[in-house]
């Protein structure tokens, strides 16, 4: 039954996930993520890479997401403020030109401290997955990290396998 | 049978090259000793041929063994007795005969191999390593910065040690018996980026030492370190020795 599933039953090996420390530039971490997922053909869900301080405590993660809306900020804008999409083919093109230009190279130095997702909320081994569903989908986050006696990192538990496991009780007969 | 440590973090070719080293040098394969052949190995240390081919060509290229063709391998009369042998403290730098020598963990955490740290560490684009950065005080005044970096896989415990107080090189060998079979220094100068000068309380792109150390166990290359000291006052040392008879 899902009551009796708690979190390290799901929870993943932090290696699954590629790791770089928070003062790697946006570049070094496209780079990573080119060596580490993309030449691997590793497809897990969600794409991301780990942030970690100088002692091995994790701060945050990043996703390709988090990237192309560091590289380019008005991909950060509320939609209200985009310019509208043009209907006529040749006026899109001038939309499409103007972003990630050089001022995104410029952007790419940046350290990827500046544009990770801190790592806010986590889960206790012990805890159920329900609670890891609720704060996931609470916070739209496609994985959360899990904290030992809230200080050591010991793995990450993912919606797809949270996902996996409740449908289960759905599907049953 | 003998059996090798399959919990251990070396490499079983590692382990079986000083199990058969230690054959050696206890003369219970005395020299001209014909030793058992691959099959014979592999049965007797329950490990695949692969396994002991590696051992022994590492045997062969120390000098330990000689291979005659179309006879077999044999305990070589020269038995490294002229080899240059490490001392103790093998290729561990070390600081003249300053005692008060403070360092500092700047760092010791996980990354990926970028900028060919893969190349140089000989393991694939995707493997975490474990980086520390330490800073080498003497007199509280900062002289060194020492990067290394080590293929997680090698040693994952390394990441909880205390590295401020003990030796990378006795805790790889002495606890965690990894034993450091080579090393290749190689030294340059170098202008200090904005970071290391920061660090060593210098400017930017003042002159200064850079000694690159790769590390094996066996045929696997365990480590590399980059070490950068400021210019002067302090003088730095690697001992060798070599092994007499």
């Amino acid at each position: 039954m899902t009551e009796s599933k708690v979190v390290k039953n799901l929870m993943i090996d932090v290696f699954e996930y590629p790791h770089i420390p928070f003062w790697f530039t946006i570049k070094q971490a496209i780079m990573v993520i080119k060596k580490s997922i993309i030449e691997t053909e590793k497809c897990f869900h969600p794409l991301a890479i780990l942030i970690f301080d100088e002692k091995y405590n994790l701060l945050g993660t990043v996703t390709m997401k988090d990237i192309m809306k560091g590289l380019e900020p008005r991909f950060m804008r509320k939609p209200t403020e985009v310019v509208q999409v043009p209907d006529e083919e040749s006026s899109l093109y001038v939309i499409w030109d103007t972003l990630f230009t050089e001022e995104s190279k410029l952007l790419a130095e940046k350290q990827i401290g500046d544009i990770m997702i801190p790592a806010k909320f986590f889960v206790e081994p012990d805890d159920p997955i329900t609670k890891a569903a609720y704060i996931m989908i609470s916070h739209d986050l496609g994985l959360l990290p899990v904290l030992a006696d809230k200080k050591k990192f010991v793995g990450i538990v993912r919606m797809i396998e949270i996902f996996d496991e409740l449908s289960n009780v759905i599907l049953k007969e | 049978m003998e059996l090798l440590n399959r919990q251990n973090y070396r490499k079983l070719y590692v382990q079986l090259y000083d199990k058969i080293r230690k054959k050696i040098e206890d003369k219970e394969w005395t020299i001209g000793f014909q030793i058992p052949t691959e099959q014979e190995l592999c049965k007797v240390f329950n490990v695949s041929r692969a396994t002991v081919r590696s051992a022994v060509l590492e045997l062969v290229r120390q000098g330990y063994l000689t291979r005659q063709q179309g006879r077999g391998t044999f305990v070589s009369k020269k038995a490294i007795s002229d080899k240059l042998t490490m001392f103790v403290t093998f290729g561990e730098l070390m600081l003249g005969a300053e005692t008060d020598l403070l360092i500092d963990v700047l760092a010791q955490t996980i990354m990926m191999p970028l900028d060919g740290l893969d190349d140089k560490l000989n393991i694939s684009g995707d493997k975490h390593i474990i980086y520390i950065k330490r800073l080498w005080k003497v007199n509280n005044k900062p002289i060194l910065i020492q990067e290394t970096y080590i293929p997680f896989h090698i040693c994952p415990p390394l990441l909880e040690e205390d590295v401020k107080k003990s030796s990378l090189f006795e805790l790889l060998e002495k606890k965690y018996e990894i034993q450091i079979t080579g090393v290749k220094n190689y030294f340059d100068v170098t202008c200090l980026n904005a970071d290391e000068g920061r660090i060593l309380d210098l400017s930017e792109n003042s002159p200064a030492l850079v000694l690159t150390q790769h590390f094996f166990s066996g045929e696997t290359q365990i480590m590399y370190m980059r070490s950068v000291k400021r210019p002067g006052e302090f003088e730095l040392s690697i001992e060798c020795e070599r092994k007499t008879t």
